[in-house]
């Protein structure tokens, strides 16, 4: 059984602030939960997007996922 | 901003033909802004070395694509350029614009941002060069409020569809282009706007072989129109072509004072030796024919594509960035572009595709990329395709499509001595 989308979200955010990196590829969530689709974990990172809790990084040629609060600390 | 001193910018103005420093150097008279511009890249051409830096966190709220963040790394000394953003725009089907629009969009962009624009980058889109990052959400309330007009893809997205002039214009056209590429941008907005993939993706949209967005050469995902059944033949216009009293190839061939010779501009040059004359009758051995549009081409009056009409779909296309370029493969043969089944077929095979690749795709890698690395064989598995000769591109150097244990009966379980019985060693 998948997760629900919250307990989806929680353990992205939990990846995103105290994982070893601050940019992420939305691949690198897939593992919060290994069983949920491709689709579902890149809606559930872009609610938070939405919310205001994560931030996009982009090189112009590929885009990248920040927590916002550690993404901004770093870009100073 | 003062003017500087560019001795080597200057050069790119001298011949004859249009320049782009003359552009920027006529902007930045309305514009000083524009003057860093031209100085920035005189450094860049002495020190050897851009002087952008790109990437960040710059775009508009919940959008992940559209705006490209470029900074200069010497603000102090270019401080008109210190932001500098790109802003993509999603382009109108096959480009058309009302002129009244254009001229509001040219004054928002006088407003916020350099004023200079690119019509179009080579990604397809409307391009607007150069701005501050504080002008960026209110030049989006603008846009989508005034001008009702959104931004196009950029980043690990769905990149702003593009297509050929199709249906609108050219008789050509296998299926409606427009429509597909505008049904496939609605349909798609969220990967157009957020980063769903391991990196970019892009579909275009051709009406025919001649392929006037280079779809075979430019996009993941390119839908080719081409027909099933028998080129149209007119026979009264294939003879008109031979005395000379229909122009060929728009006046192309012959050259001045020669007269056109159906073998040596038409038949010798058929791809697939499929045509020949029986007396003064154009002969087409339409199996064979690879559906390549010379023939069309070169006498329009007298052939024309078939009524069953659909598109071939090809993958994999890319420019040379891990890998060196790549033209898309072919994968599925003939589809039908059906807008009243919203392009059900097509669909069908774009998410099957993505399905596979945001799984199974490395990040980096571009779809053409993943194919290689795990064979077109596995991937026609993924698209629950049987593999056919078209699939191959010549026989043992490119690839080998194995049979499976299970499609041979028997497996590969044989009695050697029963065969040896037969078979002497
Ligand atoms: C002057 C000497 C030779 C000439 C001119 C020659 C020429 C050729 C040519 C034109 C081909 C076909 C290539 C193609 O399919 O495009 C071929 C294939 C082949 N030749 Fe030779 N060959 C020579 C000597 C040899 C020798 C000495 C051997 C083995 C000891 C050999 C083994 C093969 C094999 C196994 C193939 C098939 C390769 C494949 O299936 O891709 N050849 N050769
Ligand atoms: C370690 C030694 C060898 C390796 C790694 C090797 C590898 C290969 C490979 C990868 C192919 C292509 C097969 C395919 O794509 O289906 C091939 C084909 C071939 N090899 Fe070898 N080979 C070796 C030794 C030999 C020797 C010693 C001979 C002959 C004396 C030989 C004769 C051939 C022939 C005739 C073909 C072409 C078969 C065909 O076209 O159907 N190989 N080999
Ligand atoms: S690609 Fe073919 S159909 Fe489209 S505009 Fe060009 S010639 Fe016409
Ligand atoms: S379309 Fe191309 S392959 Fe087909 S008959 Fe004409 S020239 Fe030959």
């Amino acid at each position: 059984m998948a997760m629900s989308i919250e307990e989806l979200k929680e353990k992205i955010m939990e990846k995103a602030l105290k994982g070893p990196k601050t940019q992420l590829y939305v691949k690198d969530f897939y593992a919060c939960d290994p069983e949920a689709k491709p689709r579902a974990v890149k809606n559930a990172a872009n609610d938070l997007v939405k919310e205001g809790k994560m931030v996009f990084w982009s090189s112009g040629s590929t885009t990248m996922y920040a927590a916002k609060e550690r993404a901004q600390k770093e870009q100073e | 901003m003062p003017k500087h001193e560019t001795p080597l910018m200057d050069e790119l103005e001298k011949g004859p033909w249009p320049s782009f420093v003359s552009d920027l150097k006529r902007q930045a008279e309305k514009n000083p802004q524009c003057w860093d511009i031209v100085g920035q890249m005189e450094l860049s051409f002495k020190d050897r070395m851009t002087h952008w830096k790109h990437g960040g966190i710059v775009g508009v709220f919940g959008y992940g694509g559209g705006i490209v963040g470029r900074y200069s790394d010497v603000p102090q000394q270019f401080p008109g350029v210190a932001h500098f953003h790109t802003v993509r725009l999603n382009q109108p089907s096959s480009k058309f614009y009302r002129t009244d629009i254009l001229r509001k969009l040219c004054d928002l962009w006088e407003r916020r941002g350099s004023g200079m624009t690119n019509f179009h980058g080579s990604t397809g889109d409307l391009i607007l060069l150069g701005t501050r990052t504080e002008e960026l959400e209110p030049l989006f309330y603008e846009l989508t409020h005034d001008l009702e007009w959104d931004l196009g893809g950029s980043g690990s997205n769905l990149r702003t569809p593009a297509c050929c002039i199709g249906k609108a214009r050219c008789e050509w056209s296998c299926y409606d282009t427009q429509a597909t590429c505008y049904g496939m941008t609605m349909k798609y907005q969220d990967e157009i706007h957020r980063p769903a993939f391991p990196y970019k993706f892009k579909f275009k949209f051709s009406g025919c072989a001649n392929d006037c967005v280079a779809a075979i050469a430019r996009s993941d995902l390119s839908a080719i129109g081409t027909w099933r059944d028998n080129i149209r033949i007119n026979q009264d216009e294939v003879k008109k072509y031979i005395t000379g009293d229909n122009v060929a190839n728009g006046g192309g061939i012959p050259g001045k004072g020669e007269k056109f010779d159906i073998q040596k501009e038409v038949i010798d040059l058929c791809p697939t030796g499929c045509m020949w004359m029986e007396g003064d009758t154009l002969k087409i051995d339409d199996a064979e024919c690879t559906r390549c549009m010379h023939c069309l081409n070169v006498m329009p009056k007298a052939l024309r594509p078939g009524v069953d009409q659909g598109a071939s779909i090809m993958m994999g296309a890319k420019a040379p960035i891990l890998d060196g370029a790549q033209l898309g493969t072919l994968i599925v043969p003939f589809i039908k572009m059906d807008p009243d089944n919203e392009f059900e077929e097509l669909v069908d095979v774009i998410e099957k595709c993505w399905d596979y690749w945001m799984e199974h795709g490395k990040n980096r890698e571009r779809l053409g990329e993943t194919i290689q690395r795990v064979g077109l064989p596995t991937f026609l598995r993924v698209m629950e395709l049987e593999p056919i000769p078209q699939h191959v591109k010549e026989p043992r150097s490119n690839p080998y499509v194995f049979w499976r244990e299970e499609e041979v009966e028997g497996g590969w379980q044989r009695d050697v001595k029963e065969f040896r019985a037969k078979h002497a060693q």
